[in-house]
């Protein structure tokens, strides 16, 4: 006779983000898990440092959460060369940024993953990065007295992924492969919270444990479209008119100091439904599954 | 020439006639013209170039037509991939990078061909204009074998005796062992394009330098753009002007919605 049952890792989204508090480090996968970032809005969190890019990282700057961004890239697109609200915060000193590029980012996660202090990186060197963001050091390295840059370990209190299932024990499988980042950020995080858009029977992930690409998830939070307005591969794809409306709402309040349409967009998408599916009535099942084709 | 090509045609055509077959042609977002010119230089010669896309890595060689679709990480834009590498493993490899070939934009240029993606302003924590931010760039431009500065405008604000910060390297101080002794392996920048002409870097100084005026315009109105002294050869000659065949497959099988016109 076993003893004992094993625990499911699958949660309600009031219940598991619950440990989402003021003032911790965030890590954002890619496609951003929209669903997870909305929740962080509507609670009002604040001073949390964000490991992010793109429009995800802006919603929550305009949204007034974020103290610190650890950004390599926060391009706009939809004709803005620059995120609105990222580029507003920042310039006015609201923001700090933890400046970086892509490999050094990843150096930090990965330093954090193997439970390391540093990581040296190359690309860097030269530039104006280390006298930006002085937790970059200057380094000769021991070896062969090659100029590097040391990137200190970077772990995340809690990383928040989207991707396509999961069994209810945290095996997580991506359709098409794990986002650019993913990985790194699950292994450097204290936890991974990975949200899905279905939910699948073990006996699927153990009928294929190779499709596994994230085991032991922390917490499983089932999000059909969860991802929207972004893609998920295999599911939908990118909903560009919600962006551009997002774009052009946030462009409103950052270049123009008219807020009211931003306003509007983070009450009526993020603030007001009280739970995700509340969030996918308020877009409509038409605009959704027209998502499904391209 | 408007009558003959827009000027983004016409830089498009000579990016694409500077890449060689064999070559890994990486863009990065927001920059249509190398966007279309990698496809034009796969079309006309390079059967066995490989375009990547962010971490989409595509021969379409065969297509009849190759189109240039909105950046993103959704099926659209992978749908020709052979592969993916999105799993975080695009830098593990950057030892083979001197086969690759890059390009960048900037806010800011200095006449050694550094670059500045981060910001404008004196003091990072006020800054003027705030920029996109580094993304991969630094990395990039550290080990590629070589790449090519491509701007939208030809200003004095872009281009600038010292930049604000540097996001890229690329020829540092100066000198030809510049990036020698600053441990890049990389070959660094090789042209700086505008609209107004195609620059580039001295051998021994690695300075700016012009290299041919686009049709109708100046050396005059070349200088006053720019906001340091160019070296400017006896002979300037006029930049070539697309071919026709070059002209059609780049309207006919690149952009044929006319991005570029």
């Amino acid at each position: 006779m076993n003893s004992g049952a094993r625990s499911e890792r699958l949660r309600e989204e009031a219940e598991a983000l619950a440990l989402l508090a003021d003032g911790m480090t965030v890590a954002i996968g890619e496609p951003a898990p929209m669903a997870m970032v909305r929740h962080i809005i509507r609670r009002g969190l604040r001073s949390l440092t964000v490991i992010a890019s793109g429009l995800s990282l802006d919603m929550l700057i305009a949204a007034g959460c974020v103290r610190k961004v650890i950004s390599y890239y926060a391009g706009g697109g939809f004709g803005v060369a620059v995120a609105p609200s990222f580029r507003r915060a920042v310039e006015r000193g609201e923001v700090e940024v933890w400046e970086c590029e892509e490999g050094i980012l990843t150096s930090g996660l990965e330093a954090a993953g193997k439970g390391l202090p540093f990581l040296p990186w190359r690309g860097g060197v030269g530039t104006s990065l280390p006298e930006l963001n002085p937790d970059l050091k200057v380094i000769s390295d021991p070896i062969c007295g090659e100029t590097l840059l040391a990137v200190p370990a970077i772990t995340p209190h809690v990383a928040l992924l989207h991707a396509a299932s999961s069994d209810v024990y945290g095996n997580v499988q991506h359709c098409g492969g794990p986002g650019w980042l993913d990985l790194f950020l699950a292994r450097a995080a204290e936890r991974t919270f990975v949200q899905v858009e279905k939910i699948i029977p073990n006996e699927e992930v153990r009928a294929n444990p190779w499709a596994t690409t994230l085991a032991r998830a922390d917490v499983v939070l089932r999000m059909p479209y969860g991802a929207h307005p972004f893609y998920s591969r295999g599911h939908y794809v990118q909903d560009s008119a919600a962006l551009k409306d997002y774009v052009a709402a946030a462009s409103a309040a950052a270049e123009r100091d008219e807020p009211a349409a931003l306003e509007r967009y983070l009450a009526r998408y993020c603030r007001e439904p009280a739970s995700h599916v509340d969030y996918l009535e308020r877009i409509g099942i038409k605009r959704l599954l027209s998502l499904h084709e391209y | 020439m408007q009558d003959y090509c827009s000027v983004s045609e016409l830089l498009t055509c000579f990016l694409a006639r500077d890449l060689n077959d064999g070559e890994e042609l990486q863009v990065g977002v927001a920059l249509p013209i190398p966007e279309a010119a990698v496809r034009l230089a796969h079309l006309m010669h390079g059967p066995n170039m490989e375009l990547i896309f962010l971490g989409a890595r595509m021969n379409v060689h065969h297509l009849e037509r190759v189109p240039m679709p909105a950046f993103g990480w959704d099926r659209r834009v992978v749908r020709w991939a052979e592969s993916y590498s999105d799993r975080g493993h695009r830098f593990d490899q950057v030892k083979d990078w001197h086969r690759r070939v890059f390009f960048i934009g900037g806010l800011q240029v200095d006449p050694f061909g550094n670059t500045n993606l981060i910001g404008i302003g004196r003091d990072p924590r006020h800054l003027q204009f705030r920029g996109p931010g580094s993304v991969g760039t630094p990395t990039l431009t550290t080990h590629v074998g070589r790449y090519y500065i491509v701007l939208n405008s030809h200003s004095p604000r872009i281009f600038v005796p010292k930049c604000d910060f540097v996001s890229s390297v690329g020829w540092d101080c100066g000198g030809a062992d510049a990036r020698r002794r600053l441990g890049l392996p990389g070959g660094g920048p090789k042209y700086c394009v505008t609209p107004l002409c195609i620059m580039d870097f001295s051998e021994d100084e690695k300075r700016l330098r012009l290299r041919s005026l686009h049709p109708g315009v100046t050396l005059d109105q070349v200088l006053r753009q720019t906001g340091f002294p160019l070296i400017v050869p006896a002979q300037v000659p006029t930049t070539e002007l697309p071919s026709a065949t070059e002209l059609a497959v780049l309207r006919e099988r690149v952009d044929w919605v006319g991005a570029l016109r």
